[in-house]
């Protein structure tokens, strides 16, 4: 596969002026210029292929007319809880430096694929949540609009030892516009020692907007980290959400949701990486599809040579309303310790058509009985969302979708 | 267990690897592959200048094509130099078709085969046995009353000659074209020996045929071809065997296997594959399956270095299916990567696949497979089933499923699970009285029972051996 073309809009100039904009350290700057040279060189996020068939064609992506490095715009608001600090990414630079400096690229490469270097070479706005020890912090949310044609954003969740926070992190579309846009969002979180984090995520962008979305964390000794990934919005989506346990006892769970109409398409991803003993981890994705949308789905559980006892379990299951649909799906098993209780299940089909009879012989009205039955659907995922806020959101999009 | 089955045992599968025959034969074919090459191997044979044809276009296909070399966790093939394969070797036997009779054998052939118990397997359960020595089929026998029905069960090159019309249908065109992978490609331009089989309308072949492929040459390719084409109504059950002895360079087997279910046919096609451990075994399997005809694979692997192995069905008609029963033994060095594929391209069709895979002692297994539902074949439903047993955290097993959905009517399910063999079982059957290597071999014997009794007992009781022996080599 060869990495996409360098949009001529590029240039180590464009860089440099977004990094002094915002007044950046030297290393920063580095770090950008280096991802920015990489992108020669790196190809885009690997894709599923099966004979005669590439599930995402991110190669379609037309960089040169999506991105518009300089006049990236967006209003994002921000809540923190008592003791924790919830700072836009250049207060950060000025609050924490060498915390944000350890931090930034420590659990994604910037030139780990094409996309991830763009988005630490162009990145204009981010999130640095900062839990300190023993602090436990409930009700972060960070609710941004996008409001240009490109936009890159970059965050950084930090906890120490025996700290907890709950996040809410939403993205939605200001003004409509007449162009394609495109919205990359890095995620790093870095859990300390017994600490836990929730990190709920809500895409909503606009039907005319590709996105791609890398969210990873590094899961210490007997701390948990949890995911729940909603995606209803944009017109093409790249998900990836990943969990690497590298500490004894770690455990995370990723839920993912997600609902598709028209010609959306979906590609999303659940990864989790046993690199330690004693470790835990839940993968449940539940996705509807109408109209002509399409899903591709990949899960990984892969448990290292290290990883004694085990244990780690996957589902995924998506109901297709519409016969224009397709999902494709595929849970991968990747086993090198045999002290590991592992499993995988995935299905797909359409709503039970027992349980649409039994409703609609209660004389409910079979529009209504199937819209119940897939709002009961994505009931096991909502019932995972600690913030009631986000519960609630998702809930709303949900039923909007249905009516 | 009859006394008449107990040679089989007896027979001391071991011995299949350790025994190996002098080569002395007739006609061998400079290593590495050329068009002279190819054009040797068809005159040899006296082939048609359609087949000639065919082999040229599938070479030159195959030197167009990469090498597979991105399948995520996919076996190591750096080392299979095609170079250094003679792609064919004729034993020296006077018969060209091979002989129906087995005292006609020169001894060293019967010999060899003798040790694998293939004629007392004919006595005692099958209806008829063909036997390759390398490129070419040695021996060939079919039960006269099948043959009175019109059942046709012959070597492949025989089957060129004799029914050209039907083979010219159907070989490596419609279903297994050399196009398909480079494999099938190198499989297409060399191929030599396998079996044809033809079952004429409504006849049940109620006994299984046999096949038993065999490469006792170092350094060798084995490329046999088999075509199997059951007519409308008709049912039969075809095994094949493989084994090869133990050599230090390596040994390239990559089989053709086409088979055509007409409707309301059925066929089942069993293997058991023990090729020796430095053997790369790289097939191509592939069934189209008509309206309400059934296909079901039934595969051992236990052998060879390392297996790309996934048998396939297109179900073409409505009411079509498929059942895959699948095994796999990864030991010290291998890597066995095989698994099913399955296209539902018509409605109500039914797919169910269950994987059993064993590793231990560094091998990697991994179920790597396919279901793909067409839009428009609704009311399909498929079943996919893998479990996976590990004995160390040296050994790797992994597990690759592919969906691709495009139909809302449908019923798709797939699970997957891997653990290690339970601590209670085992105590459990020491409490019994068994000692640790019993009781582990007992849970494994059980682990794969749903496919030996799927195999006639022979075979079962040849594919519990092989696994027992696979056990005993980890114990010494």
């Amino acid at each position: 596969m060869s990495s996409a073309q360098l949009p001529a809009n590029l240039s180590e100039q464009t860089v440099r002026e977004i990094s002094e904009r915002r007044d950046e350290p030297e290393w920063l700057l580095e770090a950008r210029l280096d991802a920015l040279d990489a992108l020669d060189a790196i190809d885009l996020p690997d894709v599923i292929q099966t004979p005669g068939r590439r599930w995402t064609n991110l190669e379609a992506l037309d960089f040169e007319s999506l991105v518009d490095p300089l006049n990236q715009a967006d209003e994002t608001e921000r809540t923190a809880d008592e003791g924790v600090d919830v700072l836009t990414f250049t207060d950060a630079l000025e609050a924490h430096p060498d915390l944000v400096e350890s931090a930034f690229g420590s659990t994604i490469d910037p030139q780990e694929n094409y996309l991830t270097a763009l988005s630490a070479a162009l990145f204009t706005t981010g999130t640095v949540v900062y839990v300190p020890e023993g602090v436990d912090a409930e009700d972060v949310t960070i609710r941004a609009e996008m409001n240009s044609r490109s936009l890159f954003s970059h965050t950084l969740v930090i906890t120490e030892e025996s700290s907890s926070v709950t996040i809410l992190e939403s993205i939605e579309s200001g003004a409509e516009s007449d162009d394609a846009r495109y919205f990359s969002n890095l995620v790093e979180i870095d859990a300390g020692e017994n600490s836990y984090v929730q990190y709920g995520s809500l895409q909503n962008l606009a039907e005319d907007t590709y996105s791609y979305s890398l969210k990873r964390a590094d899961v210490g000794t007997y701390a948990t980290v949890n995911w729940i990934e909603g995606n209803l919005g944009s017109r093409l989506t790249r998900s990836d959400v990943e969990s690497e346990l590298n500490g004894d006892s770690a455990e995370t769970k990723i839920v993912g949701a997600f609902f598709g109409h028209d010609e959306q398409h979906f590609d999303v991803n659940a990864r989790v990486w046993h690199n330690a003993e004693n470790t835990t981890a839940d993968l449940v994705t539940r996705g509807v599809l109408d109209d002509a949308a399409r899903s591709v789905y990949e899960g990984v559980q892969d448990v290292g040579r290290d990883a004694w006892n085990t244990s780690s379990y996957q589902r995924e299951n998506t109901l297709m309303l519409s016969d224009e649909s397709e999902a494709d799906a595929s849970p991968k098993l990747i086993i090198h310790n045999h002290d590991t209780e592992a499993s995988h299940s995935a299905t797909v089909g359409q709503v039970d058509q027992e349980d649409l009879f039994y409703m609609v012989s209660r004389a409910i009205h079979p529009e209504k009985a199937r819209n119940m039955l897939v709002e009961g659907f994505f009931v096991p995922v909502l019932d995972e969302i600690d913030v009631d806020e986000f519960r609630e959101d998702l809930e709303e999009l949900i039923a909007a979708r249905l009516r | 267990m009859s006394s008449e089955q107990d040679h089989l045992k007896e027979t001391d599968t071991e011995a299949r690897f350790d025994f190996k025959k002098e080569e002395t034969s007739a006609f061998q074919t400079e290593k590495g592959l050329t068009e002279e090459t190819v054009r040797v191997i068809s005159e040899d044979k006296d082939e048609p200048e359609w087949m000639l044809k065919r082999r040229l276009r599938a070479l030159e296909q195959f030197q167009e094509m990469p090498m597979p070399t991105d399948w995520p966790g996919q076996p190591d093939l750096s080392e299979v130099d095609i170079a250094e394969i003679v792609p064919y070797i004729r034993p020296d036997v006077d018969v060209r078709a091979g002989v129906d009779d087995w005292t006609e054998l020169p001894d060293e052939i019967k010999d060899t085969f003798d040790k694998l118990g293939i004629p007392e397997a004919e006595k005692n359960a099958l209806s008829g046995v063909g036997a390759q020595y390398e490129s070419e089929v040695v021996y060939q026998n079919m039960q006269e009353r099948w043959e009175e029905k019109g059942v046709i069960f012959c070597n492949m090159d025989e089957a060129v000659q004799e029914h050209e019309e039907i083979v010219r249908e159907h070989f490596m065109t419609k279903c297994v074209p050399p196009s398909d992978n480079k494999f099938a490609a190198l499989h297409g331009a060399v191929w030599s020996g396998g079996s044809f089989v033809y079952v004429p309308e409504d006849v049940t072949v109620e006994m299984p045929v046999q096949a038993y492929f065999r490469m006792n040459s170092e350094g060798m390719g084995q490329f046999e071809h088999t075509l199997i084409v059951a007519e409308k109504g008709s049912e039969v059950h075809y095994i094949e065997g493989c084994s090869a002895p133990k050599y230090s360079a390596f040994n390239l087997h990559s089989g053709g296997v086409e088979v055509f279910v007409g409707e309301d046919a059925h066929v089942q096609y069993s293997t058991v594959q023990n090729w020796s451990k430095n053997t790369y075994n790289l097939n191509t399997k592939r069934a189209l399956v008509e309206a309400g005809g059934r296909m079901e694979w039934i595969s051992g692997s236990m052998g060879s270095k390392a297996t790309m192995l996934y048998p396939s069905s297109v179900l073409k008609g409505r009411g079509a299916s498929d059942n895959h029963i699948t095994i796999a033994f990864a030991g010290e060095g291998q890597n066995i990567d095989t698994g099913a594929k399955v296209y539902h391209n018509a409605p109500n069709t039914k797919s169910t696949i269950e994987s059993k895979s064993i590793s231990k002692d560094g091998g990697r297994t991994n179920y790597r497979g396919l279901v793909h539902i067409a839009d428009g074949a609704e009311n399909s439903s498929t079943a996919v089933e893998c479990d996976a047993l590990m004995f160390d955290n040296e050994s790797t097993s992994d597990t690759m499923p592919y969906m691709e959905i495009n139909e809302s009517k449908v019923d798709v399910a797939h699970e997957a699970t891997v653990g290690k063999i339970g601590d209670e079982d085992i105590f459990y059957l020491q409490s019994r009285g068994l000692d640790d290597d019993d009781a582990k071999q007992m849970i494994v014997s059980g682990f794969i029972e749903p496919i030996t009794e799927e195999l006639p007992i022979e075979y079962a009781v040849e594919l519990n051996r092989l696994v027992e022996l696979e056990m005993e080599g980890s114990l010494g």
